[in-house]
């Protein structure tokens, strides 16, 4: 009885959300003067209406999908990884310096030598937060937050210095053995959905069905009941942070190898921060990670035609996930004011 | 024979309406802009380029429409989205954007495009270049006639070719004046390595001007925003020479002029191209010549300028304009400069 209601609201707490943060946008527009649901309408069209705009949205629901699997696999663990940013930065360095450096590999090894590249140095930047947290008790949200600073100056230096091609900061192109392939003919959709959407299922594996996602589980409800059971939890937050770091950093990579196709000072605009969002919105659950990320990518894209069509700034979808994700936070008090009136 | 008589009334009417919405659909050129990440209200290129379009609106009766782009992989789809809605001239900003130009481009031949800064390889295309060299020519003469200490200063961003234009220039106006004037200008030259770097760009022109050097040329980015700082700071007597646009009014007083590319101005100019069929894709070198550079009106500063200071910078810019001076572009042919020795041409 408890678990059916349970995994009701699971489904209805975002969804509340949603309406809530579409009623917030719908009050800004009527303020701008602006039919909210012409908008919404154009949204809705520019995101889901032709073939072309589906592809759009799936391109951008790529890194947030990756990234944010990696943030909710460290929520799970009790790892606050604010560091997704830094990760996906230096996973997508390394995956462009593996793309235009190492030639005459075969496609297929090539790609995956760039993304396990990409994927190894997610992790080994994030895990590098996971060792001072474990040894020195150095709090995550920190270590990962000035990471972040570090992976920026860092790839942006490399990117204006030693790597640059012509005088503009970017790399040089990678080689077409290290592109992704299309999915979808006349689109920019590479088959990195394909593996977002598998890293999810086997994710969602993974923590459900696997001793290592109990423990890391059990690690993130208590750590100190999950020591005195028997876990190790150096280990397990090492080894946390390590995971959650290499999907960020597979992220970058598949950004890099599937999109962009060369390493570019600029091309992130904050997915990792976005991916904290996503994770949030998704309830750290692999699955609702999958639609939270289509549902920002979905707006995202729908903002762009909605923008050409009726001259409404972007803006206005910043609003819409900032409200979102508002009225999820708050969700935890609705919750418990619903349980104290049934209590009366 | 009445019912027929209404049908044909009224396909006439139907017919006529629909040619004259074609009419006035074909009579109104439609300019539609790409923003780079940044978007409108950069107080850069983006505002500039926007400035521009304006002005053709409400002169050349276009109409105009902005896509802003969020991120870095918004360019491919808003560039193809502009030409979806039917733009005539679509305009991209932002020297990023450029990979991103060159693969829409040559797949939409009938479209016409204009790129700030940068060229493109494709015939559609109109990449507008400007000859930074001419204005920082100017500006250098004008530092060399304005400085007190007998020592200038130039503080660049990053050593990128059009940056490289302008630190040439500057110093072949300061070899100019020293000829004529028969003075002995020397300049400090430094790069901050970066376009974003305020706090050292603001402490590698206190140096300058603890070197001594009182009028320090801001050479890019928000960069500016530091050596203006440090010009404030040291007070009266030390200045700094704003960039790219009329940056007077940041500081009013401490910044004795700026150094205008004025992209507005190519931008209307390619429009109007477009109007009159004469539009042309390739390299537009832009130049004094139809003031797509000039020094600002020195709103604030002109009661310090001794008057025979504009006769010699207006006479130096018809020798440029007029070929009579050949400048360098590079510090090879920096070396290879010759400066006038006399006004007369």
């Amino acid at each position: 009885m408890e678990s059916k209601e349970k995994k009701w609201t699971i489904i209805l707490n975002p969804l509340l959300a949603l309406i809530f943060g579409l009623t917030v946008g719908a009050i800004f527009l009527i303020f701008t003067k602006k039919n909210p649901f012409q908008v919404y309408l154009l949204i809705l069209q520019g995101s889901l209406g032709s073939k072309y705009f589906i592809s759009e949205t799936l391109i951008k629901a790529t890194p947030l999908i990756l990234a944010g699997l990696g943030l909710a696999v460290g929520f799970r663990g009790g790892l606050f990884n604010i560091g997704a940013e830094g990760q996906l930065l230096v996973g997508a360095f390394i995956a462009a310096l593996v793309g235009f450096k190492a030639s005459h590999l075969p496609p297929l090894f090539h790609i995956l030598l760039a993304l396990g590249a990409a994927c190894l140095g997610g992790a080994l930047w994030a895990a590098l937060a996971g060792w001072l947290k474990a040894k020195r008790g150095v709090h995550e949200v920190i270590s990962t937050i000035m990471l972040n600073y570090i992976a920026i100056y860092i790839t942006n230096y490399l990117v204006r210095g030693p790597f640059k091609s012509g005088y503009l900061p970017k790399t040089p192109l990678i080689l077409s053995s290290a592109k992704l392939p299309l999915l979808l003919p006349n689109t920019r959709l590479s088959i990195g959905i394909v593996l977002a959407l598998t890293l999810a299922y086997l994710m969602y594996r993974l923590l459900e069905q696997t001793v290592f996602g109990y423990e890391l589980k059990a690690v993130g409800f208590n750590s100190q009941a999950a020591e005195y059971a028997g876990i190790n939890q150096i280990r397990m937050i090492i080894l946390t942070m390590g995971l959650s770091g290499a999907l960020a950093g597979l992220a970058g990579g598949v950004e890099i190898l599937g999109l962009h196709h060369r390493f570019y000072g600029q091309f992130s605009p904050g997915y990792g921060f976005d991916s904290i969002a996503v994770a949030l919105l998704g309830k750290n659950n692999p699955l609702g990670v999958v639609f939270a990320a289509l549902l920002f990518a979905a707006m995202r894209t729908g903002a762009m035609y909605m923008q050409r069509i009726m001259q409404v700034s972007t803006d206005i979808v910043l609003i819409l996930q900032a409200a979102i994700i508002f009225f999820i936070a708050i969700e935890f008090s609705f919750k418990f004011w619903m349980t104290q009136r049934r209590k009366v | 024979m009445k019912l027929r008589n209404i049908f044909i009334f009224g396909l006439v009417v139907i017919l006529i309406l629909v040619f004259a919405g074609i009419g006035l659909a074909i009579d109104k050129v439609k300019v539609i802009m790409v923003t780079d990440t940044a978007g409108l209200g950069d107080k850069s290129f983006n505002d500039s380029v926007w400035a521009g379009i304006e002005k053709a609106k409400k002169d050349l009766g276009i109409e105009a429409k902005v896509i802003e782009s969020r991120e870095m992989a918004d360019y491919v789809p808003n560039l193809t989205g502009a030409i979806k809605d039917g733009a005539n001239i679509v305009i991209g900003v932002g020297y990023l954007m450029i990979d991103a130009l060159a693969e829409v481009a040559p797949k939409y031949p009938d479209t016409k495009f204009i790129f700030i800064d940068a060229a493109v390889d494709s015939p559609n295309v109109a990449g507008c270049i400007f000859n930074e060299q001419e204005i920082g020519f100017l500006s250098g003469a004008f530092m060399g006639m304005m400085t007190k200490t007998g020592t200038v200063g130039w503080v660049g961003g990053m050593f990128i070719p059009p940056v490289e234009r302008f630190e040439v220039g500057v110093r072949a106006g300061l070899l100019t004046v020293n000829a004529l004037c028969n003075t002995d200008v020397e300049i400090k030259i430094g790069y901050v390595g970066s376009f974003e770097d305020v706090p050292k760009a603001k402490s590698m022109t206190l140096t300058q001007m603890g070197q001594g050097a009182d009028i320090v040329f801001a050479g890019g980015g928000t960069n500016t925003l530091g050596i203006f700082e440090a010009a404030k700071e040291k007070g009266e007597g030390f200045y700094a020479i704003g960039v790219d646009q009329d940056q007077d009014y940041i500081q009013p007083g401490s910044i004795l002029t700026s150094a205008m590319k004025r992209v507005d101005v190519a931008v209307y100019k390619l429009i109007e191209d477009y109007i009159k069929e004469e539009f042309k894709g390739g390299i537009h070198s832009m130049g004094l010549e139809g003031d797509f550079l000039s020094l600002s009106p020195m709103n604030y500063t002109k009661h310090l300028v001794p008057y025979h200071v504009f006769g010699v910078l207006e006479a130096l810019r018809e020798a440029v304009v007029k070929g009579k001076i050949k400048l360098p572009t590079s510090q090879d042919e920096l070396k290879e400069f010759k400066a006038p020795v006399s006004l007369v041409f």
